[in-house]
């Protein structure tokens, strides 16, 4: 087809308009910088994961520093939304660029302190009057490794057991010939096994149309399962795996009950159609999954989804193997670090500490809908957080029996590891007795050599710091 | 040389000066430092301390090294020759003059312009065990139980390797251009000679494209043995490693496990994986490509 010199000019203007049009568009409604901050103060850039709602409540305290501390200050801390953020700040950091303050995970913490990339801030700290008193035991630990302190949490929460009143109560008469109580929550594992099957809907066909309890169910806290069972799989003063120590075992072997009892297919089947997490369609929250082992943000993501599920579900602590083990919990965070070869870190930790004063810390945290990790904790964030749930949590954060993530510098491995390893007992291709013996000897083993390489390191340079 | 000469070459390297450097700074220079972070304990985070062969012994006894490498090649041994064939038979059939081939065409190409995590995502519902289209259409045809796919570990490669095939169309329009380029005589030859439509395709058509498809050979022994970005997306690995790849370990190490020496000599093993595959192709072309005018 010959296109002749009008159509060429039409083609030709079409092509000036889109290209203009796009320029303008990018103009218009394209990426902004932040605010420009104002001259003569010392910026502290801020990387954080947050994205969305996340980020604009994160924001907020941001703000709320740049307006009062930090204008009295002289600083001015400029938030940037960063995805992958462990990754880009390793290499920043790397590179000898890193932000003055990170927003990473407990779980990187460890890791990044044992590779020399974290600053140590005990002193900064002591500086600021921030002491071990002040936190939950738990959350003060966690920003530790090698008996220093790497970071402050800006975000936690902890794990407790929903359950869904609504559908206790529509089943009230099954859980009571289960000699159980439909009116309170499980207390202990044979209990909840109990309830769960009370609770299970199996149809003729042999699928689950409504599951009392899955354990894999998001399963996102399957690795710490051992806790509920009064073990851990690591011994933190003799550096040593604990996998085969038989509260683990016992912990993993009733992961996989759940796949002999109801049948892998039907478990795999049922999951398959069910919908993402933030979601109408996530399982607890559409009512096909009666109990879910879950943090205390879920809250927040019930009231978003289903709204009218308000009120129609409450939260306890997950059972425990023993009944004389009370208030079990696991609890994690997200941590604010900095990087080490920070340009600005006094400012730095101006900004850290102000986000670990209480009023802030408990804004940002009914924000995002999670609790304090401070000691005390004020009895209006409790009245009005928008977790109606939230002083179990907080009570659950303060038991002796809340654990942390452990200090391993190894543990995206580990978790690596003992993800596939849930997802072979989920398929029934291995026992806990016969596998756990194996990625005993394996983890066991990268640990050893990880540490040995960092002693020889800093016997070839004579550095000091950061090692167990 | 003589001063114009001299002249001109300078103006021609600086010319080429940009390209030159970007490939200096930006190419060789990393690949020269990851063949020396091969042998070193690196963490990006630290400085680099020199372990000799540790990183290549350490990979012969890395049992999660086997498997990755084993499904690496299942995947590549499967997708390489079906994507080959495939793109082959489509091509072929494209190359036949008939009404709409332009939008046939056309509707082939258009998925390999989809990006991989859009395709991802929408592969991801296709093959759901029990919301997705296929195994919708498989209950239809009277399988009462279609495969869990992904979340089988017995179907989750069969199921990559399956939606391996969605791209194909990149391959197609270069075997397009081959089939084009092979004369019509040879053809009316082979018709005089009593070839029917195998005889021709066999005898004319592959030798006449074998140039084309040697090259869609290597760069498929290049893609099938660094695959990542699908299998990352839609099954993380899993299910129990069924579909863990040699270049997602590469990436887990250098920058979950920030094993960066680790990752080097992974990275330079693959390497030597593929020059050695790519040789042996190389050296077995002289017996079955035909390049016109030779």
């Amino acid at each position: 087809m010959r296109i002749n010199g009008l159509g060429m000019r039409l083609i030709r203007t079409a092509f000036v308009i889109l290209l203009l049009g796009t320029a303008a568009g990018v103009l218009i409604f394209g990426p902004r910088t932040g605010k420009t901050p104002p001259a003569g103060l010392v910026v502290v850039e801020y990387w954080e994961k947050w994205t969305n709602k996340e980020e604009a409540q994160m924001r907020q305290i941001v703000d709320w520093f740049n307006e009062t501390v930090g204008r009295d200050k002289g600083i001015f801390v400029r938030y940037f939304s960063t995805s992958s953020i462990n990754q880009k700040t390793l290499i920043a950091t790397a590179a000898g660029v890193p932000p003055d303050v990170a927003g990473l995970t407990d779980a990187n913490l460890a890791q990044f302190a044992a590779l020399d990339a974290l600053e140590p801030l005990d002193d900064l700290a002591a500086a600021h009057g921030i002491t071990a008193a002040q936190y939950k035991r738990v959350f003060w630990d966690e920003c530790h490794y090698n008996g220093k302190l790497y970071g402050l949490v800006s975000t936690p929460y902890d794990i407790a057991l929903h359950y869904s009143t609504k559908l206790f109560a529509e089943n009230a008469e099954a859980i009571r010939a289960a000699g159980l109580d439909p009116m309170r929550a499980p207390r202990t594992i044979h209990e909840l096994d109990a309830y769960a099957a009370a609770l299970d809907q199996i149809s003729s066909a042999g699928g689950i149309d409504v599951a009392g309890y899955l354990p894999l169910e998001p399963g996102w806290y399957s690795m710490w399962t051992c806790l509920w069972f009064g073990g851990s799989w690591w011994d933190d003063p003799s550096k040593r795996f604990t996998l085969t120590d038989p509260a683990v075992v016992r912990s993993f072997d009733w992961i996989q009950s759940y796949y002999r009892r109801l049948g892998k297919s039907a478990i795999s089947d049922f999951r398959s159609g069910t919908g993402n997490f933030d979601s109408p369609q996530n399982p607890f929250i559409s009512g096909t999954v009666a109990m879910v082992q879950q943090g205390t943000f879920l809250a927040s993501f019930i009231h978003n989804n289903r709204p009218s599920m308000d009120g129609q579900w409450a939260a306890a602590a997950f059972p425990s193997e023993s009944a004389d083990l009370r208030d079990v919990t696991y609890c994690t965070a997200d941590v604010l670090v900095i990087p080490r070869s920070a340009k600005h870190k006094n400012e730095a930790f101006e900004f850290i500490a102000f986000v670990n004063r209480r009023e802030v810390i408990e804004k940002l945290n009914n924000l995002h809908c999670k609790i304090s990790p401070l000691a005390n904790v004020s009895e209006s964030f409790l009245a009005t957080h928008q977790n109606p749930q939230i002083r179990v949590f907080e009570r659950l954060a303060a038991s002796p029996n809340a654990h942390g993530t452990p200090p391993v510098p190894i543990l995206p491995q580990v978790l690596d590891e003992l993800s596939n390893f849930t997802q072979k007992l989920a398929l029934m291709q291995v026992t806990p007795a016969e596998e756990l013996p194996v990625i005993q000897a394996r983890l066991q083993a990268k640990y050893d050599l990880f540490m040995k390489r960092q002693r020889e390191r800093r016997a070839a340079t004579g550095l000091e710091g950061g090692l167990q | 040389m003589n001063a114009p000469e001299m002249k001109a070459l300078a103006k021609g390297l600086g010319f080429l000066s940009q390209w030159i450097i970007g490939l200096v700074l930006f190419t060789a220079l990393p690949i020269g430092l990851s063949l020396y972070y091969s042998f070193c304990e690196y963490s990006l985070l630290q400085r680099p301390v020199f372990i000799g062969l540790d990183n290549y012994v350490e990979m012969v006894h890395d049992a999660i090294f086997w498997k990755v490498l084993w499904n690496t090649f299942v995947y590549a041994i499967v997708a390489l020759p079906l994507g080959m064939i495939v793109a082959l038979g489509v091509a072929i059939l494209l190359n036949v003059k008939t009404r709409g081939q332009t939008i046939y065409r056309t509707v082939i190409f258009l998925p390999s312009l989809v990006p991989a995590v859009a395709s991802a995502m929408l592969w991801l519902w296709l093959f759901n065990a029990k919301l997705g289209l296929i195994n919708l259409g498989l209950r239809g045809l009277g399988i009462a139980q279609p495969p869990a796919w992904l979340a089988d570990v017995s179907w989750a490669m069969p199921a990559l390797i399956f939606m391996s095939l969605w791209g194909v169309g990149n391959t197609v329009v270069i075997y397009l251009a081959g089939l084009q380029d092979v004369p019509r005589d040879l053809y009316e030859a082979a018709e005089l000679d009593g070839a029917g439509a195998w005889g021709q395709v066999w005898h004319v058509t592959l030798p006449g494209i074998s140039p084309v498809i040697f090259f869609n050979l290597i760069m498929g022994i290049i893609g099938t043995l660094q695959v990542f970005g699908t299998p990352y997306i839609m099954t993380g690995g899993g299910p129990a490693r069924s579909t863990y790849f040699y270049t997602m370990y590469l990436y887990d190490n250098a920058f979950s496990y920030l094993r960066m020496g680790y990752a080097s000599a992974l990275a330079w093993v693959q390497l030597l994986i593929v020059l050695f595959l790519t040789a042996l192709a190389a050296w077995t072309s002289k017996r079955w490509v035909h390049y016109q005018g030779k």
